[in-house]
């Protein structure tokens, strides 16, 4: 079901057993139970303040968490300080030296770590290599652009090969279009080099495209860890629903009857996973609007309602429809939209239906 | 308008240099009084060579100086990479009572300094000139270190620390290089600072500990024999020297407070 989680063979990159961060009275981390394989590109999304940075710092050792176990590559790093924890960092800032030439600020690690002579020019230039910088070497960072210290800072943390490099939304600085072939880049160059990936960030688009795992923090507590296809399909609450891509989050009530909820001045809808909840509960769907179909005509199974608005935006059209209490949108595909729908006035009564698997009954 | 404050800003450039001059020429003057030219003459070069009173005095002093300044801006750096790298309680409060001595006056700090000392039975001596020292150019040396560290971007040591230097290698590899100037403008001063102190020497000091500063003080009742002037002539090129070593630019923006960018 999650293609690109790890073989039980190895042991996992990172595993975070109970990971807890208490800043005074208030929890910045609430227990983190998680695995990261090996090779895996691991994102963890939240908006800001949701505690992923500071669960970042601990597994780097910045932070000393105030209870819990890390372990790296099978091995506990509890109490073992960040410089000898076999992974790298890459900053949000960069944090490159500024007194040091792009060679010298990759070939530090190699340096610090008294790397054999010989191997270390060849490493660092195959580091940036790896990342197209190989002409600048003798550069200075304040003469190099936000993409170009940022391809620095990328090889300087890979250079010596470390199990796992974490990444603190490093494309935060950058451009529109420059994030859009960084996303790219760096998932090429996580395959080619072969080092899991932990990356931070409040971009579930970014996550999106580039993870094999997702896990979804909010307040402090780790929501949900799956595929984007896991995430994104079958959300587990409104939170996560809400936060990737955009999503429909109808109030309904559990009847208990199986495959459908109740909307309150709708009627039952179809929806799955509504047994997970107690018969009358108050309960939630979700379902995506590009799962949502609308028809200008009544159909069978289909709920009715009052078309709010149509939003023509090229090769989609936007339904915004009142369905008892709620708003719902559809988002339909141009060239799927019915002479008559197109026709439809605000006002005009609208019915919307979708299948079953695509509505999932949330509890929280 | 204009030509008056041009020539008040001559004449305060004239009364700033009139002294340092008149040191200078007076120190080659060959009679012994500073009223009548006697003809040039190195006599006074020669007889501050010989005078084992006066070079003993100068001794004391830049020991004093040297290691007070040493300290100033080991501990100094110390602090300011503590004020500045980590927002602990009681940060305001640590940082105000680093600084207090700037403030407080000098005659109040000797007077303590000697009641404390004399309190805890240590006997006066270089090392607890030092220690007087310490306390007027510990503030200085803080506040210079502190803003060169607070313009490093704070996650340098920390990439430092997670590309595997250990902290010491974190100074020496990274600290260090960026703040070098910051450093030795935190030394000078507070060397400068040391060397021409009388007030905190005067109540710190014990027998064998007389500075140069406290000689020439005390020469005064005596009248200031040409040797002293041959020494501060000494002295005015030896800051000349520091000066033009360390350069005209890397001191103005050491004045300035900022970092370098080597």
């Amino acid at each position: 079901m999650t293609p690109s989680a790890p073989a039980a063979v190895a042991a996992p990159a990172v595993r975070l057993a109970g990971i807890t961060k208490r800043f005074g009275d208030t929890t910045a981390v609430h227990p983190v139970t998680l695995e990261i394989g090996q090779n895996e590109f691991f994102s963890i999304l939240g908006p800001s303040g949701c505690g992923k940075t500071t669960l970042m710092r601990m597994i780097t050792g910045f932070e000393t968490p105030t209870d819990g176990s890390i372990e790296l590559a099978g091995s506990s790093v509890d109490g073992v300080p960040t410089r000898k924890r076999d992974l790298n960092m890459l900053f949000q800032s960069y944090a490159l030296f500024p007194h040091l030439t792009v060679f010298e600020n990759v070939a530090f690690e190699l340096r610090v770590r008294k790397a054999p002579k010989r191997e270390l020019r060849s490493r660092v230039e195959a580091a940036l290599n790896l990342v197209r910088l190989g002409h600048l070497a003798d550069r200075k960072p304040d003469q190099l652009s936000g993409g170009q210290r940022q391809r620095v800072a990328l090889a300087r943390a890979v250079v010596s090969r470390p199990a796992v490099v974490l990444l603190d939304e490093p494309l935060g600085a950058l451009d529109q279009q420059l994030r859009k072939e960084m996303q790219i880049e760096l998932k090429r160059m996580q395959r080619e080099v072969g080092i899991t990936f932990i990356y931070v960030t409040h971009d579930q688009e970014e996550a999106l495209t580039m993870s094999d795992r997702i896990a979804v923090m909010s307040q402090g507590r780790l929501l949900q860890v799956g595929s984007p296809q896991d995430i994104y399909d079958r959300p587990a609450s409104t939170f996560v629903a809400a936060f990737i891509g955009s999503c429909n989050v109808i109030p309904a009530v559990n009847t208990g009857a199986p495959g459908t909820v109740t909307v309150a001045g709708v009627g039952p809808v179809p929806a799955v996973g509504g047994d997970a909840a107690l018969s009358g509960a108050e309960v939630w769907v979700a379902v995506r609007p590009e799962r949502v179909a609308a028809s200008a005509v009544r159909t069978p199974g289909a709920a009715q309602g009052t078309l709010l608005e149509a939003v023509y935006i090229g090769d989609r059209w936007r339904y915004v429809v009142r369905l008892g209490e709620a708003t719902v949108t559809a988002s339909v595909d141009s060239a799927e939209v019915s002479p008559e729908l197109a026709a439809l006035a605000p006002g005009a009564p609208v019915w919307l239906s979708w299948r079953p698997e695509h509505a999932r009954v949330l509890t929280e | 308008m204009d030509r008056v404050v041009a020539w008040i800003a001559r004449l305060v450039f004239v009364f700033l240099y009139v002294p340092i001059v008149a040191v200078i020429v007076y120190s080659f003057n060959a009679s012994r009084s500073t009223s009548t030219w006697g003809g040039v003459s190195l006599q006074w070069y020669g007889e501050l060579f010989r005078d084992g009173a006066l070079l003993q005095t100068l001794r004391t002093s830049l020991i004093v100086g040297i290691s007070a300044a040493f300290l100033a801006t080991l501990i100094g750096f110390l602090a300011a990479l503590g004020l500045s790298r980590y927002r602990l309680r009681g940060h305001r409060f640590v940082l105000g009572a680093v600084l207090l001595p700037l403030i407080v006056p000098e005659i109040v700090l000797g007077a303590a300094l000697l009641s404390v000392f004399s309190f805890a039975d240590i006997r006066l001596s270089i090392f607890t000139m030092v220690l007087g020292h310490l306390v007027i150019t510990l503030p200085l040396a803080t506040l210079i270190l502190m803003g060169a560290l607070s313009s490093l971007d704070p996650t340098l040591p920390e990439a430092a620390a997670d590309l595997g230097a250990s902290p010491w290698q974190t100074f020496t590899r990274v600290l260090f290089p960026l703040t070098r100037s910051a450093l030795l403008a935190a030394f000078l001063l507070s060397f400068t600072t040391s060397f021409s102190n009388i007030v905190i020497s005067t109540f710190t000091g014990g027998v064998g500990s007389t500075t140069l500063p406290l000689r020439v003080y005390s020469l005064l009742k005596t009248g200031v024999t040409p040797e002293i002037n041959a020494l501060g002539a000494l002295l005015i090129l030896l800051t000349i020297g520091i000066v033009s070593a360390v350069g005209l630019r890397q001191m103005r923006r050491i004045l300035a407070g900022s970092t370098p960018t080597p």
